[in-house]
């Protein structure tokens, strides 16, 4: 057998095309560059004079035209090669490479071609398209493929399954790569994605803004580099990354290059699909935003409204709605007068001091901040969001509103301010409600005539009162929490019959109330007698409230009485915090102040103030809880430990005069002897003793003249 | 069925025949009639700009080979410039340098010729 050398040369090409392909086809990162390079290196080296490819779609039968070389393509794009008709059908059946003649085969006879050789590419088992050449050339003419063509396209073809194989999955990995980008890059979770030597190697969007710089300052950085600031953070990646589990932390304040940012913050290991650590996951939602959109909101209802709202928007009515709320409006009396004893400043601060303590009770019962007027507050209940407490949460507002006040009057009378003194009114009613103004200025708010009578029964609140509307009590679930007083009907501007309107009180002001106010006091004056007072301190003090109880029990008195005695015993002594001088008078201010306050009426405050004008010395009682209170504070003098309270006052008294012994003496018995018990109890119980004392002390006093 | 095409300039008495497409049987047989044309003419020196033509077929490499017999008869020659690197390892492969010339570049070619 002779073989030409240019037969040689030709299967030489033939080999070393082969291993072009071998070793380039999968160097094409997409798939019409494949495909072209396939179609012409096939057409050169079998000698074809054109070609063209045709691959699957996947959402037809039709097959398209991907690649052509060396043809007119319009003829060719008039034929439609459906893979159920046709040579198609007849190839993909036999599943293997096919040499035709092309004028014995209708379907391709619109080719201005003779002979073809059509060689399948795979997917797996799958047909999914042909490289078809035509007419292999020679310098002879035309002629048909034979068998050593047949081998070499099917090799080729092969390969070229091989790399479209490849690069579609490239394709597909590259798009799920492209979409996983798009959607991180568009969420709005920071996601920061580290290697498993812990170097970043992801940044999103979002991120990116969160750390406040380029992403390029920290891809391929360690974590500890780019984070040195966040100790925190550090250690919750080392947690996540030692235990190989999901740590996360919520409301982490971060310092990202100057910037600080609340966040909440996860760590999720990265596992590859042999469950072998690669890597970790940092997402990061910035709360920053959000805790702005909060503290805008949270000037003006409460956190958990807010938290409500941003939970589920369809809650929110800004339009304009007709609905029932509560309307609590409260105001400052005689705050004009007030504030013309003040500077400017002392003016805002006392106000703005105010406001803060009472906005914050309005936040703890759900209420609405709609307006400051002024000195005035305008709460609502049950806007935005509907509530079926509306009407017990303004009471509970009102109430604790006036127990806050106490404590922050407390502060004013200590520092030598004047008490701030508020009145109450409450009304329910329909009301329109939503964003109220102009393009300009727009506030949510509500309007109506329940407003305006909200307003009014303020205006006819006494201090310390609270003034409530019918519809109030009558939507008022937990009643029996309250004493209600039905008052005289009121005429209110606009409305031609009067109002009917009730004065409503904690019951917790009974035993409750008290129990609270006797701690406060014992707390109060506790911390602010002067230590310098051996005698006048929190111990007499205490001494006097045990007292009142032993002698209001053995006396009889009632059990209301009973605590009026108490209370009456906490405060008599209460002026020398500010002044032994008439600390009796101080302290009948202080108190009318604070039980005003608590909605003591004005016949107890006088009830009490009478009680500590009777202990000023001398004693001057004029009914029995006044007498039990003179006796209970002077109980000592009938008892054994008389030398050492005695001894305390004279302690007390000597750091502003020197007392010598024997006067002192002379004044222990020119008292005890003016000083006489006015209750039974104590007339039975101490007297004795005391003139025992008395006794005691005129032996002294004789002894000391003797021995001078 | 092609869309092969030439251009022909003369530089130099240089023939200088630009080439776009597939150069196979009926590519080759256009440059093999242009090159005798010219020939005929009196030209001996023939320059092939590869440019435009990403493949060649062994055929089109054995007509080329039959323009170089016909060179050869008068001692005239052809060379090749601008070759894409697989129709570059096509002439290799196919003996075609061994009888001419083949060129990075338009002026080294005719620096050469």
């Amino acid at each position: 057998m002779e073989i030409s050398i240019e037969a040689l040369q030709v299967k030489y090409l033939e080999l070393e095309t082969l291993l072009d392909f071998t070793n380039n086809l999968n160097s094409f990162e997409n798939t019409p560059d494949l495909l072209q390079e396939i179609l012409v290196k096939s057409c050169g080296v079998l000698n074809a004079s054109a070609g063209f490819i045709l691959l699957e779609d996947s959402n037809t039968d039709i097959l398209n035209i991907e690649a052509h070389f060396n043809i007119n393509i319009t003829p060719l794009r008039s034929i439609i090669f459906n893979k159920k008709k046709g040579f198609v059908y007849d190839i993909k059946s036999i599943g293997k490479t096919v040499c035709l003649d092309i004028d014995t085969n209708v379907h391709l006879s619109k080719i201005n071609a003779k002979y073809a050789i059509i060689a399948p590419l795979q997917q797996k088992k799958d047909i999914i398209g042909f490289i078809v050449l035509l007419d292999k050339e020679s310098r002879k003419g035309l002629s048909a493929f034979d068998d050593s063509d047949s081998s070499m396209i099917s090799a080729i073809a092969s390969q070229a399954s091989t790399a479209y194989s490849n690069i579609q999955l490239l394709e597909k990995i590259q798009q799920a790569k492209s979409f996983n980008d798009n959607v991180m890059e568009s969420i709005a979770t920071g996601v920061i994605t580290t290697n498993l030597f812990g170097e970043i190697n992801h940044i999103n969007l979002t991120a990116e803004k969160i750390l406040n710089k380029d992403r390029t300052s920290f891809i391929g950085h360690h974590y500890g580099f780019v984070f040195d600031q966040n100790e925190s953070l550090i250690n919750l990646l080392l947690e996540s990354e030692t235990a190989l589990e999901f740590k996360s932390e919520s409301n982490l304040t971060l310092d990202f290059h100057g910037k600080k940012t609340t966040v909440n913050i996860s760590m999720s290991p990265l596992l590859n699909d042999q469950q072998q650590h690669i890597g970790t996951v940092i997402a990061m939602e910035d709360l920053s935003n959000l805790d702005k959109l909060k503290s805008t909101f949270q000037k003006y209802v409460s956190k958990q409204i807010v938290d409500q709202i941003l939970i589920n928007e369809d809650l929110l009515n800004l339009g304009g709605q007709e609905q029932e709320v509560t309307i609590l409006f409260t105001d400052i009396r005689g705050f004009t007068a007030m504030s013309e004893k003040m500077v400017p400043n002392e003016v805002v601060d006392t106000l703005n001091d105010y406001f803060n303590q009472m906005i914050e009770v309005i936040f703890k019962y759900n209420g609405t901040l709609d307006k400051i007027i002024g000195d005035a507050l305008m709460v609502v209940f049950g806007a935005p969001l509907p509530d079926t407490n509306d009407a017990d949460n303004a009471l509970l507002t009102a109430v604790e509103m006036q127990e806050k006040l106490v404590a922050f009057n407390q502060n004013r009378i200590i520092n030598g301010k004047l008490p701030v003194e508020i009145g109450i009114g409450i009304n329910r009613g329909k009301v329109i409600s939503g964003n109220i103004g102009s393009s300009q200025q727009m506030n949510y708010t509500v309007i109506g005539d329940a407003v305006n009578l909200a307003s009014r029964l303020c205006s006819a609140a006494k201090v310390g009162e609270i003034i409530i509307s019918n519809s109030v009590w009558e939507n008022t679930k937990e009643k029996k929490k309250y004493n209600c007083q039905k008052l005289t009907p009121i005429k209110v501007k606009g409305k031609s019959k009067p109002i009917a309107i009730r004065s409503i009180q904690h019951k917790k002001n009974t035993e409750i109330t008290y129990l609270a106010l006797f701690e406060m006091l014992e707390s109060f004056q506790t911390n602010n007698i002067p230590s310098s007072y051996s005698y006048h301190n929190i111990h007499h003090i205490k001494a006097v409230v045990d007292a009142v109880k032993f002698y209001g029990k053995k006396e009889q008195v009632s059990k209301q009485d009973l605590l009026y005695l108490q209370l009456a015993a906490w405060l008599h002594d209460i002026g020398f915090v500010w002044s032994p001088v008439d600390h009796e008078k101080k302290g009948c201010e202080y108190a009318k102040t604070i039980l005003t306050q608590l909605g003591f009426s004005i016949d107890i405050i006088e009830k009490i103030n009478g009680m500590i004008m009777a202990t000023k010395i001398p004693q001057s009682p004029k009914n029995l809880l006044e007498k039990i209170i003179c006796d209970a504070d002077l109980d000592y003098i009938g008892k054994d430990n008389y030398a050492e309270i005695s001894g305390l006052l004279l302690e007390e008294i000597s750091l502003k005069n020197d007392i010598s012994e024997i006067d002192w003496l002379i004044i222990q018995k020119k008292f005890l002897e003016s000083h006489t018990y006015f209750t039974k109890t104590a007339k039975q119980l101490r007297t004795k003793n005391k003139n025992k004392i008395l006794v005691d002390i005129t032996n002294k006093i004789e002894a000391y003249h003797g021995r001078s | 069925m092609s869309d092969f095409k030439t251009q022909v300039k003369e530089l130099n008495e240089v023939i200088i025949i630009e080439t776009e497409g597939y150069l196979n049987n009926e590519g080759g047989q256009k440059v093999y009639d242009i090159c005798i044309e010219r020939m005929n003419l009196g030209s001996r020196k023939f320059l092939i700009n590869l440019t435009g033509t990403k493949v060649v077929n062994s055929i089109g490499v054995s007509i080329l080979i039959e323009v170089i017999e016909k060179l050869q008869e008068v001692e005239g020659k052809l060379g090749y410039y601008n070759m894409a690197p697989i129709v570059e390892k096509t002439f290799h492969i196919m003996g075609l340098s061994k009888y001419s010339s083949l060129f990075k570049t338009e002026e080294s070619a005719l620096a050469e010729f």
